[in-house]
Formats: structure tokens, C-alpha cells, sequence
């Protein structure tokens, strides 16, 4: 469990990180190692295949996407961010953080628990035969995104 | 419900503030961007945590391999979208998104 918590303390520094650094390519890497710490803690709670798609595709394919958009769009120049986000940063995440353990201690005993039901099966029974209409949404979404991608960019034609 | 789960759900809280956060302040459209990816992680463990503590992890973890599929094609549009933006307007900040004029 100190492990998992080691884990998960890294997963919100790495994403505090990605969000406050000045350079957006440091940004995109810290966004995917604290994806890899994801990866890594799913591993842990036993859920290999949610651990392989996001260390593979969230760690690989979306950094990969994010860099080749901040080469695309260096030319651009930077925006200069205000520095008093940043400053103040620490003081608002501090006391999130103290109202967030707060108040999940007060929920602990207070929320009714639902029954344990233990699973039967395997990972591909599960996604096949329960979320079977979950497959027919990702298709329609995959294409979704093809086809917003094709048309955004398109040619032009010469009469345009 | 078990004191993991609210371990996870504070973590995952503290995720989803971070992404917020970096919404509500930050000018970059990239930086935006990184923010809503933020926000996916933090949601991404709230689902898996939940079937972790409930001994329904196969089905947790179908659900968060789909949100991941929908994920990318939303990273994918979504990036396209900020390239054609910044050709249109010669600038990555969010403040000059404000004419709708075509």
C-alpha cells in the first residue's frame, strides 16, 4: 500500500508539473510519465490490460500527437503566462488537499456499501459479451475522429 | 465503503483540481489542452479504483480501455482543431479566440 501511495503522490506531482512548466515539450514528457504512473498503479491493482492500453497509447501515441502539434505550432511563438498563477499555485493545492482528505474522512463510515459481487469469467468475456454495445460506440467514435481529422485537413480546391 | 477507496477518490480529487486549475488560469490553448489530460487521468482512476475495491475489475477496466479509446480520438480532433487555429490566428493564446467572425 506505501508503494501504491509513493505511486500515486509521483502521478499528482508529474501532472502538477506538466501544468505549471514553462516549456510545453517539458510539459508533454511529465504529462507522460505521469501517465506511465498510471500504467504503473493499474498494473498494481490488477488491471493489466488498462495498464497496457495507458502506458502504450496515453504515454505513447498522445505524447507522440503532443509534440508533433508543439513543433507544428513553435513558429507561433510563445504566450507569456501570468506569473501569479504559478505563485499562488501552492497555497489553493494545500488547501484543496486539506479540505479534500477532510471531507473523504468524514464520508468514510457514511456512505452505504454495496455488495461485493465477485466476477466470473475473463477481461474478454467482460468486454465481449457484457459491453458488447461499449464496442459499437468506440467504433462510431474512432470514425468520428478519422473523419474530423481528414476534413479539417483537407485540401483546398483552386476555384475555393 | 473501505478507507482505499477514499484514498483513491482524494487522489483522484486532487487530479481533477490540478486540471481546473490549470483551465481556469493558463492562456496557452496547448497548455489548456494538457489540463483536460489531466483531468482524464484523474477520472481514469476514480473508475478502475472503484472496481478495484468492489472486486470488479474486469469490468472497470473495460470501461476505463473504452473512455482511453474515446480519449485518443478526442486528443486526436482536438489537436488538429488547435493547428488550425493557430494558422488562423498566428497565436497559440486562448484570448484571441474571442471574434467568431469567419
Amino acid at each position: 500500500m506505501m508503494l501504491q501511495i509513493v505511486l500515486l503522490t509521483g502521478l499528482v506531482l508529474f501532472s502538477i508539473l506538466a501544468i505549471l512548466s514553462k516549456d510545453l515539450i517539458k510539459s508533454a514528457i511529465s504529462l507522460a510519465l505521469a501517465s506511465l504512473l498510471l500504467g504503473i498503479i493499474f498494473f498494481r491493482m490488477g488491471a493489466h490490460y488498462a495498464g497496457v492500453f495507458e502506458i502504450s497509447v496515453v504515454a505513447g501515441l498522445i505524447t507522440v500527437l503532443f509534440i508533433l502539434t508543439i513543433a507544428l505550432t513553435k513558429a507561433e511563438g510563445e504566450v507569456r503566462e501570468s506569473k501569479l498563477p504559478k505563485l499562488v499555485f501552492p497555497l489553493f493545492f494545500v488547501v484543496f488537499i486539506l479540505i479534500d482528505f477532510f471531507v473523504m474522512k468524514g464520508l468514510l463510515q457514511k456512505i452505504p456499501a454495496l455488495p461485493e459481487t465477485a466476477e466470473q469469467g475473463t477481461f474478454g468475456d467482460v468486454l465481449w459479451k457484457q459491453r458488447t454495445f461499449d464496442l459499437i460506440g468506440q467504433l462510431a467514435v474512432i470514425l468520428a475522429g478519422v473523419f474530423s481529422v481528414l476534413a479539417l485537413f483537407r485540401k483546398r480546391n483552386k476555384d475555393e | 465503503m473501505s478507507s482505499t477507496w477514499f484514498l483513491y477518490m482524494a487522489f483522484s480529487a486532487g487530479l481533477l483540481f490540478v486540471g481546473v486549475y490549470c483551465l481556469l488560469t493558463m492562456k496557452n490553448v496547448i497548455k489548456l489542452f494538457i489540463g483536460i489530460e489531466v483531468i482524464s487521468k484523474g477520472v481514469s482512476l476514480a473508475l478502475l479504483a472503484s472496481g478495484f475495491v468492489k472486486k470488479n475489475t474486469l469490468l472497470a477496466q473495460s470501461l476505463v480501455v473504452t473512455f482511453i479509446v474515446v480519449e485518443v480520438s478526442l486528443v486526436a480532433t482536438a489537436l488538429a482543431i488547435i493547428i488550425n487555429i493557430t494558422k488562423h490566428t498566428k497565436s497559440l493564446d486562448v484570448r484571441k479566440l474571442t471574434k467568431l467572425k469567419g
